[in-house]
């Protein structure tokens, strides 16, 4: 049995008296894409808030590599080799689509003042940035200011920008969401080609096929609760999920 | 002959270019308001009236000291401010302003109301810095600001800002720790400010509370946004313009306040890039202009 890399404990968010997110365990294998699947309003986004240090969890622990990371500032769970997306993409607007992804590159430039004071486009910097962007094939756009780029493109930028950091994990929150359809074959393709070079991902999604085909576990919130886990076929067949998604079944036709 | 008038003119507005540059710093390369610049002008000026009159160094041994507790009092001020943003962070300055003119005010030591005079000219090469060469000298001190500013444009730092400022979030989940960079914004911008007050300091020889009070502020801030907002040149056009108005339009000298706050309202509603920066009118307009010639 491999250990897992990311395990999650009894973790629970509490804003005032809004349960987001209630006594939540998990755990994430090496190199296993984990779907989170749920309704709106299920807690998944502040899930991965949590992790990556945005909110501190009310209760519950985060265990990453043997550390523990809940209630860590958000640049230091980054440091720690976690990347993420945010739903809301959230570009660096004024900056070209390579300036974007150099800003992460600064993870590696930490306590090298004489880099951070040096200049942002070393050769070395932007070859490999460079390289990122040809992977997630925006290499074209890459002096265009980001603030230009319509939200497909957007998406694959943040993916971009998390790759370069999350060079063991990567928390993708509904990367496909508002995409076009020939659009969502290629980032499918891209998310399978991430995971191959030796990365976890835990993906959010709204899309059931996508999470379906993607993913090699799912776990489903509902209302800030874990109601299932387990591989896609059996997700698909689970009561629960049926009746968080679709509303119970045979209220209608009470004799 | 340059008129010992326009020499006058030409000197403070050097000197008030500094510290707008270093206002730059916070407001433009790290969007983090300030309306209290002038506070740390005011500091610049003290420290180096107080260890010139009182301690008796010279102006350039001073200087390095002058500029270290500007950059440490911006630091110490700036811990608790950034941890308000936006609005907060404005108020939080104005406030900042106000105290710091008060302690100027009514601390004995800080010379009270009458402020600390006979500050000496600055001595250089045995010349008593006085009219065209004092108004070089600031040149000299204000190309090296701006060289500054230039640099840290190419660096990587600029990159780092410029995330914070834009999407702090996603920044700081590239691994950037909003609090330091912050931080090293408001110890870039109030050194800055520090070098401005104290050439101030020597260039008028005598100071008092109310040179730095929260109007000039509005004023420092007033020039950045007419200039530019984090572009390198629009600090000094601003300030330039506004050196140079109110000294065209003597009468209206008294509604300086109303004028910049107009000015204000008018540039952020219709050109919050300024005059130099992005969609700039009078860029647009320079390049048509030069395309067809």
């Amino acid at each position: 049995m491999v250990a897992p890399i990311l395990t999650v404990n009894g973790i629970s968010k509490h804003f005032g008296g809004l349960k987001a997110v209630e006594n939540v365990d998990f755990q994430v294998f090496p190199g296993e894409i984990l779907g989170i699947l749920g309704p709106n309003g299920a807690g998944k986004t502040v899930l991965f808030n949590m992790i990556s240090g945005v909110y501190r969890p009310t209760e519950g622990t985060i265990d990453f590599r043997g550390e523990r990371i809940e209630g860590l500032p958000s640049h230091l769970v980054a440091r720690k080799g976690i990347g993420r997306t945010f739903q809301i993409v959230k570009p660096f607007t004024s900056l070209t689509v390579l300036q974007n992804v150099l800003v992460a590159k600064g993870i590696m430039k930490y306590g090298h003042l004489s880099r951070i004071w040096g200049p942002w486009g070393s050769r070395k910097d932007i070859n490999e940035a460079k390289e990122i962007l040809e992977r997630v094939g925006l290499i074209e756009l890459a002096d265009r200011k980001a603030g230009l780029l319509p939200l497909g493109n957007l998406r694959r930028l943040e993916i971009a920008r998390a790759l370069v950091v999350g060079h063991t994990m990567l928390l993708l929150d509904e990367s496909f969401s508002g995409l076009r359809h020939e659009e969502i074959g290629r980032l499918e393709a891209l998310i399978r080609d991430i995971r191959d070079s030796g990365r976890t991902i835990i993906l959010i999604e709204h899309n059931m096929r996508v999470t379906m085909r993607l993913c090699s576990r799912i776990i489903v919130l509902d209302h800030g609760r874990k109601i299932a886990e387990g591989e896609p076929k059996d997700i698909q067949k689970n009561e629960l999920v049926i009746e968080a998604y679709l509303g119970r079944k045979g209220v209608l036709d009470v004799p | 002959m340059l008129s010992s008038y326009a020499i006058t003119i030409g000197t403070i507005i050097v000197i008030q270019a500094i510290a707008v540059c270093g206002l730059n710093v916070i407001v433009g390369f790290a969007g983090q308001i300030s309306l209290g610049h002038a506070a740390f002008f005011g500091i610049g000026a003290y420290t180096s009236a107080i260890l010139t009159v009182k301690a008796g160094l010279s102006f350039w041994t001073a200087l390095p000291i002058v500029i270290a507790i500007g950059g440490l009092i911006g630091l110490m001020l700036g811990l608790p401010s950034i941890r308000v943003r936006e609005d907060f962070l404005a108020i939080t300055t104005i406030g900042i302003n106000f105290i710091v003119e008060a302690l100027f005010r009514y601390i004995p030591f800080f010379g009270g109301a009458l402020g600390i005079g006979g500050i000496p000219r600055i001595m250089l090469f045995d010349i008593r810095m006085k009219g065209i060469p004092f108004f070089f000298l600031c040149l000299f001190f204000l190309c090296i600001v701006i060289l500054i500013c230039w640099w840290f444009t190419r660096s990587w730092a600029s990159l780092a800002f410029y995330a914070i400022r834009e999407e702090e979030t996603a920044a700081s989940a590239m691994g950037i720790s909003p609090v330091r960079f912050k931080l090293l914004a408001f110890v870039m911008g109030t050194s800055m400010a520090a070098l401005s007050g104290s050439l101030y300091a020597h260039y008028m020889q005598f100071i008092n509370a109310g040179d730095f009070s929260f109007p000039v502020s509005v004023g420092f801030l007033s020039m950045l946004v007419l200039g530019g907002i984090g572009t390198i040149w629009g600090p000094v056009i601003g300030t330039v313009i506004l050196g140079v108005l109110p000294e065209l339009f003597r009468p209206l000298v008294d509604y300086r306040i109303l004028f910049y706050t107009l000015l204000l309202l008018v540039m952020i509603r219709f050109q919050p890039g300024g005059l130099l920066g992005e969609k700039s009118l009078v860029k647009n307009i320079l390049s048509r202009t030069f395309k067809r010639c």
